[in-house]
């Protein structure tokens, strides 16, 4: 089943570990993302989601390992333009400004792009207004652009943060845990538009979540992450709900057993 | 059984602290009484008629029931004399209060430590923890020293006015604003900052997008909270560095002029009340 993309792939990790003190937060993680692929991470607490995702932002660096983003090694680019249009975050938290406006906080997007005098003008005359009234609109806030971010609720505050990575514009979103201060019924709202934001614009999706419902509906393809490591890394049918079981099982965190996932690639 | 009986012999004798020190105060007080009853502190004056004769002449003074000549409260030219150095009471404040917070909000930065020593985004460098030291330190010492000692070392240098008033004001404050925005930034929440900089965000695009519109509110109310309080410091600060209505007061206190006197605390009491009012507006337009 290999893919018939041959471009260098969007994400390359290989042997990545992270290790926090004593901790081993994630060891030895391998695994190549295609353009346009929408990948899911799945474990309980501590497994390492958060580690993996903000490993592949670059916002921390791996102990061991490489990693390549569309060819090129992460530890080469530069933090700030370059690999903001590269990979775009959203956070488990809510990571919005509460005291700027919804406005500033979505044009906050563009700062890669921005000198910092057309920063610090913009905060007084926004500039490329009407862009980010399209991504308000996207996301259906179009009537919240003047409002003080922290009156927002914490779904809308996360569709603020799409917003925001629409003007952002990178070619892989990484979003971990979007959903996860939500009601249910948002939850699948906001994956969907997740989903369908990455699926219209080609873009490669990885995203941390919980629910195995979402994870069937719009996502092609399963890591499960187990205790910083590897438990398998299947397409999303393939998954069953006994594989699901025992990576969320209390018993035994220790001597994990691991499933031979299919390779990609 | 053996260890409890072992503990119990070796325990040395519990004091109770709330009851010895119960005891110890009134001891102290039954000693302090009996040293001022039987001294000469001039504790039976209170209670004699002439003392309390005196001060009801003294306020019917104030209140300008009795005066040689016209109440200072009847007299138009007294009148202006005060409501002008309201008002220069007032600019002394505000000129104290602006060059407080200005000064203040061009070096609170380096002062937080997470800024100084590299935690909040840019590298740690041996120039920022050096400044960290160095605006903590002018923080603390000009914030150490009271207004009165500023005014009485200024008017070594400046000549007494509103100007050397106001700058002793703003030197002390300077002091305290500092720490409190300093103290403000460490206690930022990280992760705006953080999420802006995974956005792609510079330095000092993150200082403008995250870090100052979190601080900015804070640091407002802050100066509106310090002008209060400067408002109310001016008075004794005028007395040394000869400025507003501080001055006018001393003067007349050893002229004798009570009403006068009567007629400043007047006007003091209702600037007090006003930036009492005006600072709380100002706070809740700044929420
Ligand atoms: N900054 C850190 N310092 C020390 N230990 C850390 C740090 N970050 C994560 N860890 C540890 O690494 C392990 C993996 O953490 P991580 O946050 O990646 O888990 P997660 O899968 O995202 O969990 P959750 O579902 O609760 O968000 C945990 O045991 C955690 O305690
Ligand atoms: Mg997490």
């Amino acid at each position: 089943m290999a893919s018939s993309n041959d471009s260098a792939p969007a994400i390359r990790a290989s042997e990545v570990g992270k290790v926090y003190g004593r901790k081993e937060a994630l060891s030895r993680v391998s695994f190549t993302i295609h353009e346009g692929e929408t990948v899911a991470v799945v474990g309980p607490s501590g497994a390492g989601k958060t580690t993996l995702l903000h490993l592949l932002a670059g916002i921390i660096r791996p102990d061991s390992g490489d990693i390549n983003l569309g060819g090129r090694a992460l530890a080469g680019l530069t933090p700030g333009g370059e690999l903001s249009r590269l990979v775009g975050v959203i956070h488990q938290q809510l990571d919005l400004v509460p005291q700027l406006s919804v406005l500033q906080n979505v044009l906050a997007g563009r700062l890669g792009r921005w000198g910092l005098a057309r920063s610090a003008l913009s905060l007084a005359w926004p500039h490329e207004r009407e862009t980010a009234e399209k991504a308000l609109d996207r996301v259906g806030l179009a009537d919240k652009l003047y409002e003080r971010t922290s009156r927002l609720s914490g779904g809308e505050q996360q569709r603020v943060a799409i917003a925001r990575l629409l003007l952002q514009d990178p070619q892989v979103i990484l979003a971990d845990e979007p959903v996860a201060a939500l009601d249910p019924a948002r939850a699948a709202d906001l994956m969907g538009l997740l989903a369908e934001i990455a699926g219209h614009s080609g873009k490669t999706l990885v995203s941390s979540l919980h629910s195995i419902d979402l994870v069937r509906k719009h996502f092609s393809r399963l890591i499960g992450l187990r205790n910083g490591g590897q438990l398998f890394d299947l397409p999303s049918a393939d998954v069953t709900g006994d594989m699901m079981d025992r990576l969320y099982d209390l018993r035994g965190i220790e001597g994990v057993e691991t499933f031979q996932g299919r390779d990609y690639g | 059984m053996n260890s409890q009986a072992e503990r119990g012999s070796g325990e040395r004798p519990r004091i109770d602290v709330p009851r010895t020190s119960a005891a110890g105060f009134v001891a102290l007080a039954i000693v302090s009484w009996i040293y001022i009853v039987s001294g000469d502190s001039g504790l039976w004056e209170l209670f004699t008629v002439e003392t309390w004769k005196e001060a009801g002449d003294f306020l019917r003074r104030l209140v300008g029931l009795e005066t040689d000549g016209t109440s200072a409260f009847l007299d138009a030219a007294s009148w202006k004399k005060a409501l002008r150095l309201s008002v220069e009471t007032l600019a002394m404040s505000v000129l104290a209060a602006g060059i407080a917070g200005a000064a203040a909000l061009l070096t609170f930065l380096p002062g937080a430590r997470n800024v100084g020593f590299g935690q909040s985004g840019g590298a740690r460098s041996r120039v920022g923890v050096a400044a960290f030291f160095v605006t903590r330190g002018a923080f603390a010492f000009t914030r150490s020293v009271p207004e009165l000692v500023w005014a009485l070392l200024i008017v070594f240098v400046l000549s007494p006015g509103v100007l050397a008033a106001a700058l002793a004001l703003a030197i002390h404050n300077y002091g305290i604003l500092g720490k409190l925005s300093a103290e403000v930034v460490e206690n930022l929440d990280p992760r705006p900052a953080r999420a802006l900089r995974a956005a792609g965000a510079g330095w000092g695009q993150t200082l403008l997008y995250a870090l100052l519109p979190q601080v900015l509110p804070q640091f407002i109310t802050y100066l509106l909270y310090r002008w209060e309080v400067i408002i109310r410091t001016t008075v004794v600060v005028g007395f040394v560095a000869a400025g507003g209505l501080g001055r006018e007061f001393r003067l007349n206190m050893s002229f004798l002029h009570y009403d006068d006197v009567g007629l400043l605390l007047l006007c003091y009491l209702f600037l007090v009340v006003g930036v009492d009012l005006a600072s709380a507006g100002l706070r809740r337009l700044a929420r």
